[in-house]
C-alpha cells in the first residue's frame, strides 16, 4: 500500500501553533529576555548579562526553596502512591459498592484548588477548626499558623486528601483490566496474596502507575494555590515552595530579572523530569 | 536609530529619561524587551529547526537507533537532549566556576556532537 504524501495537512496545525505561540512561546521568550535584564518598569531595561542566573544559582534562598519543594514532592509521592494502590486493591469489584466508591473517590478531585486551601485552612484552625481544635483537645500542641512542623503536616495531609483519589482511580482502572485467567492460574499454582500482587497486579499496573507518578510529580512540583491559601508560605518561609517563592520574588519584590532567571531554572528541571518520564512510558509501550 | 528601544541599548545613564521612539518601538516589541543577544539565541534555535527540517528532507525517517543510554532516539530527540544538556552545562559553569562562559558553550557543542553520534 502506497500512502499519498500530502504536506498540506500541516496547514491544519496553524491554529494550534498560533494559540501556543500566544500562550506559551511568546511569554517564554519574554521571560528569557527579562532574565538577562534589569527593569524598574516603564518599559526600560538595562542589560545585566548572566548576573541573575549566577545570583540565583548561589542563592541560599533558592536552594532552600528547591530543597523544600523536592522534600514535599518526595513525601507526598511516598504516601500517595502506596496508599492509592492499597485503596484500589481493597475497593469492591462488583455491585453497588463500585459506583459509590468511585463517586466518593472523585469528590476531592472536583473541588477547585483555592477552595481546598480555604476548606483546610478553616478545618485546621487551632481555635475553631474541627481538626485543629480536636488535636489540641487531645493534648497535641498543634498550630499550623505558627509552627512549621504543623504547617508541613497540614499541607501534606491536605494534598494527600486532595490527590490520592487520582492514584486510586488510575490503579483501579489498571486492576480492572487484568484478565481473570491470571488470577485463576495463580490460584492453581497456590500463589500467596503477596505473590499475586508482586507478579501479576503490579506489572499490569506499571503503565498507569507511571502516568500516576508523573501527574502527581508535576502537580506537586508546581503546587501553588493550596499552600498559598492554607499557609501563605509561612510560618516564615517554612512552606514557601518554589512557585510561592517565585511569585514572592516577581510580584512581591518586583525583581523581574532574578525571578525570570529562577523560573527558567525551574522550567529546565520540570522539562528534564518530563522527558525522563516520557522515555519511561515509551519503554513500557515498546515492551508490551 | 530604528532599534532604539527594541534592543535595550540602554545603559544606567538612560534610566527614567524619556526616549525617542524608533521605527520598531510599537508596544508589542518593547513589552517583550528584546536584546540582540537573546534575539541571536532564538534565531539560533530557529536555525536548528530549519536545519533539522532540511536534514529530514534529505534523509527521511529521523535515523532512529538505540544509543548508548539504551534509549530509542531520533534526530529530534538528540537535538532536544543536546539543547537541554547545554542549558545544564551553562548553568553548571555559572554556578560552579563563573567567568569565561564561552568555554561552557564550546563544551556544549562538543557534547552535542557526541550526542548526535552516539546517543
Amino acid at each position: 500500500m502506497n500512502k499519498t504524501v500530502n504536506q498540506k495537512a500541516w496547514f491544519f496545525v496553524i491554529p494550534v501553533f498560533v494559540l501556543v505561540a500566544f500562550n506559551a512561546i511568546i511569554p517564554l521568550m519574554t521571560v528569557v529576555n527579562y532574565a538577562f535584564q534589569e527593569t524598574f518598569g516603564n518599559n526600560q531595561f538595562m542589560w545585566e548579562g548572566t548576573r541573575w542566573f549566577k545570583q540565583i544559582l548561589i542563592s541560599e534562598r533558592f536552594h532552600a526553596a528547591l530543597g523544600r519543594q523536592v522534600l514535599f514532592t518526595l513525601i507526598i509521592l511516598a504516601i500517595q502512591i502506596p496508599l492509592g494502590i492499597f485503596i484500589a486493591l481493597n475497593m469492591p469489584k462488583e455491585g453497588l459498592g463500585v459506583p459509590i466508591c468511585l463517586v466518593l473517590m472523585s469528590m476531592p478531585l472536583l473541588i477547585p484548588w483555592n477552595v481546598v486551601g480555604a476548606m483546610w485552612n478553616i478545618f485546621a484552625l487551632p481555635d475553631i477548626g474541627f481538626l485543629g481544635h480536636s488535636l489540641n483537645a487531645l493534648g497535641f500542641d498543634y498550630n499550623f499558623t505558627q509552627q512549621s512542623g504543623d504547617a508541613w503536616f497540614t499541607t501534606i495531609l491536605m494534598d494527600v486528601w486532595h490527590w490520592t483519589s487520582l492514584v486510586v482511580l488510575l490503579s483501579y482502572a489498571g486492576l480492572r483490566s487484568i484478565q481473570p485467567a491470571y488470577y485463576q492460574a495463580a490460584e492453581i499454582d497456590g500463589a500467596t496474596r503477596w505473590a499475586v500482587f508482586r507478579h501479576i497486579e503490579l506489572p499490569k499496573m506499571k503503565k498507569v502507575l507511571t502516568i500516576a507518578i508523573l501527574l502527581r510529580f508535576m502537580d506537586s512540583f508546581m503546587i501553588y494555590t493550596e499552600p498559598f491559601v492554607l499557609t501563605g508560605g509561612g510560618p516564615g518561609n517554612a512552606t514557601a515552595f518554589l512557585s510561592i517563592d517565585l511569585v514572592k520574588m516577581a510580584l512581591g519584590q518586583f525583581d523581574l530579572g532574578p525571578a525570570a532567571a529562577m523560573s527558567l531554572i525551574y522550567f529546565f528541571i520540570v522539562l528534564t523530569v518530563c522527558w525522563v518520564f516520557y522515555n519511561l512510558m515509551m519503554r513500557n509501550e515498546s515492551n508490551s | 536609530m530604528i532599534f532604539t528601544n527594541s534592543f535595550a541599548a540602554n545603559s544606567w545613564d538612560s534610566v527614567a529619561k524619556s526616549q525617542e521612539k524608533g521605527f520598531f518601538d510599537f508596544e508589542f516589541i518593547t513589552w517583550m524587551a528584546w536584546t540582540w543577544q537573546t534575539a541571536t539565541f532564538f534565531l539560533f534555535i530557529v536555525l536548528c529547526f530549519v536545519i533539522m527540517v532540511l536534514w529530514e528532507k534529505k534523509k527521511p525517517g529521523g535515523s532512529p537507533r538505540k544509543g548508548i543510554l539504551g534509549l530509542d532516539t531520533t534526530r529530534g530527540d538528540r537535538l532536544f537532549i543536546s539543547l537541554l544538556s547545554s542549558a545544564y552545562i551553562h548553568l553548571g559553569w555559572l554556578g560552579l566556576i563563573g567567568p569565561m562562559l564561552w568555554i561552557a558553550t564550546i563544551i556544549s557543542f562538543i557534547f552535542a556532537i557526541f550526542v548526535f553520534r552516539y546517543v
